[in-house]
């Protein structure tokens, strides 16, 4: 085998013809859009400013790659977040012709539709750090404010563990759903009632919280109830479900607060949580070795 | 100066306030029936207020009809927010989820839920609307 030489392969001429004419085809301009961009640094100007751009689109351009053609060749200045480009870090959501999208995961065209305008703002209901990024400092607090870890009583075992904790794929199936959240903010910023309540928790931060409550290792049901069952809680949330509409991951927040007010109208007719998931024993693995 | 700090403050913080309840135009079905379930609250308080201070004042036949319309819906609405806050039609958290999965909270039995609340909505209101305009004229 290490004898004969490793064979390069290659594609098939008419395989290779056929791709590369696909992907011309992807990156052929195909039709000129104007950006309207929001330009406002809250430290120097005195108010918001649009600026526009035009620029020829391929049908595979994303709003991201658009903006950093702008900003490499027409507006050095232009200030936004990204970083993954591929929809995972969370970094690069704004409001794409007025609603909350991932700019990276969108594509130009798809945004205009029939029109030729793409308007682009920063995150609704977020401070504005610098035209198209939002600051996250209280987005951020409120996500820590649900304790968005593993709370449990038996510190002993947390710090020198035994082995791993026990769950069934049907008690993991709870609570998949929602760690799939990358943080991007767009839930809260759809949010009509955040528009007017500066302190409510929001979808991100209580789907979180969800989360952990009905993870079987947590313990932490009674620590995050003050938090959660409070008057900037859960119970401000009035099931607008625009939060699950813009969601890129498909977390669905609003399911998530829907339930955990289930949770908690249970608990005060004596429902108790689950019992804190024991740890199995390591047993297994040092017989296998043995 | 004040007012230009405070001018500023607005740009800065820019949060959408009232006017975000009725922003519903790129988001789904549920969001203007948020708006409306807002504004009929309000509307109702504001009525309780007057009735409170003559529990013998009503607005007078249109407007009691009117009056029914907002009744009515924030009733069937109501009902469909508290089946959704005890956990009914909102389905079950996914272990799989398709690329671009759409909410299931949305998607799935709350559409029918959404018909059923605004089918509601028009019977209740349409019976309110008959006793407000014709029963109660009949009987003085
Ligand atoms: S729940 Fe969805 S929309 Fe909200 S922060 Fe997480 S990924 Fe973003
Ligand atoms: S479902 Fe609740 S948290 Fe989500 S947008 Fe509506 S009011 Fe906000
Ligand atoms: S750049 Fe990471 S999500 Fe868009």
């Amino acid at each position: 085998m290490a004898s004969e030489e490793a064979k390069e392969y290659v594609l098939p001429p008419e395989v290779l013809e056929e791709t590369m004419k696909a992907s011309e085809e992807l990156w052929k301009p195909v039709r000129k859009i104007k950006f309207r961009i929001y330009k406002y640094n809250p430290r120097k100007d005195y108010a918001p400013y649009w600026e526009e751009h035009e620029l020829e689109v391929s049908r595979g351009m994303t709003v991201l790659d658009a903006l950093l053609i702008i900003k490499g060749e027409a507006d050095h200045s232009l200030g936004l977040r990204y970083s993954c480009r591929m929809g995972l870090c969370g970094s690069c959501a704004m409001m794409i012709n007025g609603k909350q999208m991932l700019a990276c995961q969108t594509r130009v065209l798809e945004a205009a539709g029939s029109g030729d305008v793409v308007e682009l703002r920063p995150l609704d209901n977020f401070p504005v750090e610098r035209d198209l990024a939002a600051d996250f400092t209280s987005f951020f607090e409120k996500h820590r404010a649900v304790k968005p870890w593993i709370i449990r009583n038996d510190d002993v075992e947390l710090n020198n563990p035994t082995g791993p904790y026990k769950q069934t794929v049907d008690e993991y199936a709870r609570y998949y759903q929602f760690t799939d959240c990358i943080k991007c903010g767009a839930c809260l910023s759809a949010c009509p009632t955040a528009a007017t309540d500066y302190e409510y928790l929001g979808p991100q931060a209580l789907a979180q919280a969800y989360r952990y409550i009905v993870d079987t290792r947590d313990n932490g049901l009674d620590v995050r109830i003050s938090v959660v069952d409070t008057e900037h809680g859960c119970w401000r949330c009035h099931f607008a479900a625009s939060c699950s509409d813009v969601c890129p991951r498909g977390v669905d927040p609003a399911q998530g607060i829907q339930l955990l007010k289930k949770l908690l109208i249970k608990r005060k007719f004596g429902f108790k949580p689950h019992k804190p998931a024991e740890a199995l024993p390591a047993k297994v693995k040092a017989e296998k070795k043995g | 100066m004040e007012a230009e700090s405070e001018f500023k403050e607005y740009y800065a913080k820019n949060m959408r306030g009232i006017s975000g309840w009725f922003k519903a135009r790129v988001y789904t079905i549920e969001r203007w029936l948020y708006a409306a379930h807002r504004i009929t609250g309000i509307l109702i308080v504001l009525f309780v207020l007057a009735h409170f201070y003559s529990t013998g004042w009503h607005p007078g036949l249109w407007w009691d009809a009117l009056l029914g319309i907002i009744v009515t819906f924030h009733t069937a609405n109501g009902i469909r927010l508290i089946l959704a806050e005890l956990g009914f039609a909102v389905g079950k958290p996914l272990l799989i989820k398709k690329p671009s999965q759409r909410p299931v909270s949305i998607e799935g039995v709350q559409r029918y839920v959404v018909v059923f609340a605004l089918v509601l909505f028009v019977v209740l209101a349409a019976i309110w609307a008959y006793y407000a305009l014709v029963v109660q004229p009949m009987m003085g």
